[in-house]
């Protein structure tokens, strides 16, 4: 960085309003992407082992196995099979999701209890009844705290996709092209828009959970930003 | 009691038959049996309650009724139609179910959760709130503050008092209760009891009722069976019966030592042949001052407590109209003794 940079220049940031609005919109549209994609194989995969511990302990060791995979390591060893398009930046952005969705989900699924379930049963509900109107709705608010963390380190991970190629946008590309002509207003901008975006999503979902399971009271003390918070001491998020 | 009068059944009760019901776990002889060959026959309209110490299998009974345990063998008949007949579903919604932990289903309100049957029964929401809010007001809620409340708001009482508007809510002929009051504590257990046989008085439902207190079997029930350990049936029959005559050492320690003073428990100052008022003579100025609905039991513990050996009944202007001794309840105890039907 050179000594006569100003930290922040305003006037850049007044000049490229417009770009920073479509990186902030590309960064969350990869980001929702995977958040979306993610969820869907995690609930299906949570769905199939739910009541059967001996697929469902092997499903979380093999998400954590993912997991500990360096992010700039996976991100690199995908371009040989798939290329510099989305899916080499999708593909690692819906694994990193797993661990947490699929353990937050089949713990949402674990969390009725047992004489909540018996008075389903004894009351005349039929299986697929007792699925959708009992265990579905008390499983939500640690679903919606699973989701809540997921979209927080998935935020931060998008940044990693500017490795792979400018192509795809995102908040990443003004770190790069920051560091890259020493200008440090632009590492600011990106690294600034990406917590937003980290908190905005996770007091959306705060506020969505609320909507959804208004008789959780015991969900009402965790602040928004509280699995921001918790992100943060995410290994693959730093 | 007008709360009860809208509680009135537009279904009649049904009797509940059990033939050699038998369930066992596991084959051979590493199976265990949980119930054996357990006959029973509980009239409709009656409150029979299942006692017995932990592991006799009394509430695999209660289950096999409802079919969230299958017997082994033998045959459940519900008015007569055998119930592995009917569609489990069906079955299982035309029975109420009230369990210790109650299990309100926590995600929805309390109204939410009275009407769980009757909206899986497809009544139209007009008709679930006016079932809901009777029967709120039924089991002494306040239907326009409790109705939108959630579970998680609720006292270990008001949980209990919701399970049983629940269960009573598409007015089932049959209700099954398994230690429906064991997760309060003493003074409210009490008290849901009382509320319990006032509700019944007017129900007249036919209630199988689980329990490990033989105290809360004497107190709720019209007849009792007494399960021992191995599932087998120990005795069937009154509350008065089971504490007069017990038919085994088994039963006579499950009841207890103190069966005479239970036995008290059973009858009131005014079953007695009271002394009349004219021969009252003046009486000790400590002796204590009952009514004709103290239990027999309160009425000696009165008077061992005030050291007299009589005390005075009195109505409710307090006008003084018998005498009782201990003499007369000790005597009602031996003539209950030989008019029991078991005795001997």
């Amino acid at each position: 960085m050179l000594a006569d940079q100003p930290l922040l220049d305003l006037g850049w940031i007044g000049a490229h309003a417009g770009d920073i609005a479509l990186r902030t919109l590309q960064h969350l549209g990869l980001g929702a992407m995977a958040l979306a994609v993610g969820f869907a194989v995690a609930f299906a995969l949570a769905m199939m082992a739910a009541g059967r511990p001996r697929l469902l302990a092997p499903l979380i060791t093999g998400a954590g196995v993912v997991y500990t995979i360096p992010s700039l390591a996976l991100f690199a060893a995908l371009v040989p099979f798939t290329g510099l398009s989305l899916l080499t930046a999708e593909i690692p952005l819906v694994l990193y999701t797993q661990l947490v969705l699929i353990r937050g989900i089949s713990a949402g699924f674990a969390a009725a209890p047992p004489e909540v379930l018996e008075a389903a049963d004894g009351l005349g509900y039929t299986r697929r009844q007792r699925f959708l109107a009992v265990e579905l709705p008390i499983a939500i608010p640690l679903i919606v705290a699973a989701v809540r963390l997921a979209s927080v380190s998935t935020i931060g991970l998008v940044m990693v996709v500017t490795l792979i190629g400018n192509n795809f946008g995102g908040l990443g590309l003004y770190i790069k092209e920051g560091i890259a002509s020493f200008f440090p207003t632009k590492v600011y901008v990106g690294a600034a828009l990406s917590v937003s975006l980290a908190l905005a999503s996770d007091f959306a979902l705060a506020r969505l959970e609320r909507r959804l399971a208004p008789w959780a009271e015991s969900h009402r003390d965790v602040q928004p930003g509280a699995s921001a918070a918790l992100a943060g001491l995410d290994p693959i998020g730093a | 009691m007008s709360a009860v009068a809208t509680g009135t059944p537009t279904r009649a009760a049904a009797g509940i038959t059990l033939e050699h019901v038998t369930r066992r776990y596991g084959a051979g002889p590493g199976g265990r049996i949980a119930v054996d060959d357990l006959s029973l026959e509980i009239p409709a309209g009656q409150v029979c309650v299942l006692v017995g110490p932990s592991g006799c299998g009394k509430t695999t009974t209660l289950k096999m009724i409802n079919r969230l345990i299958a017997p082994t063998s033998g045959r459940v008949l519900i008015d007569g139609v055998d119930a592995a007949s009917r569609h489990l579903v069906d079955l299982r919604r035309s029975i109420g179910y009230v369990i210790q932990h109650v299990g309100l289903f926590p995600h929805l309100t309390v109204a939410e959760n009275v009407a769980t049957v009757p909206r899986l029964l497809g009544w139209s929401p007009a008709r679930q709130r006016e079932r809901t809010d009777e029967l709120l007001a039924l089991v002494g809620l306040d239907p326009a503050v409790d109705r939108d409340r959630y579970p998680a708001r609720l006292s270990g009482g008001e949980r209990q008092r919701v399970g049983v508007a629940r269960a009573l809510a598409a007015d089932p002929p049959v209700l099954l209760m398994d230690e429906p009051f064991g997760a309060v504590d003493p003074i409210v257990r009490a008290r849901l009891q009382d509320e319990f046989l006032r509700l019944q008085e007017g129900l007249a439902r036919t209630i199988v009722f689980v329990t490990h207190d033989i105290d809360e079997a004497i107190k709720v029930g019209d007849c009792i069976a007494v399960l021992g350990v191995g599932g087998r049936l120990a005795q069937f029959g009154s509350p008065a019966e089971i504490l007069a005559a017990p038919a085994s050492d088994f039963v006579a320690r499950f009841v207890g030592a103190d069966r005479g003073l239970k036995r008290l428990s059973l009858r009131l100052v005014g079953d007695l042949d009271l002394r009349a008022a004219s021969e009252v003579r003046p009486l000790p100025p400590m002796a204590p001052m009952l009514d004709r609905s103290t239990s027999l039991k309160d009425a000696l513990s009165m008077l061992l407590d005030a050291g007299v050996q009589a005390g005075a009944v009195v109505d409710d202007a307090g006008a003084v109209t018998g005498l009782v001794t201990i003499d007369m309840i000790a005597a009602s105890l031996r003539r209950s003794a030989e008019g029991a039907p078991d005795a001997g």
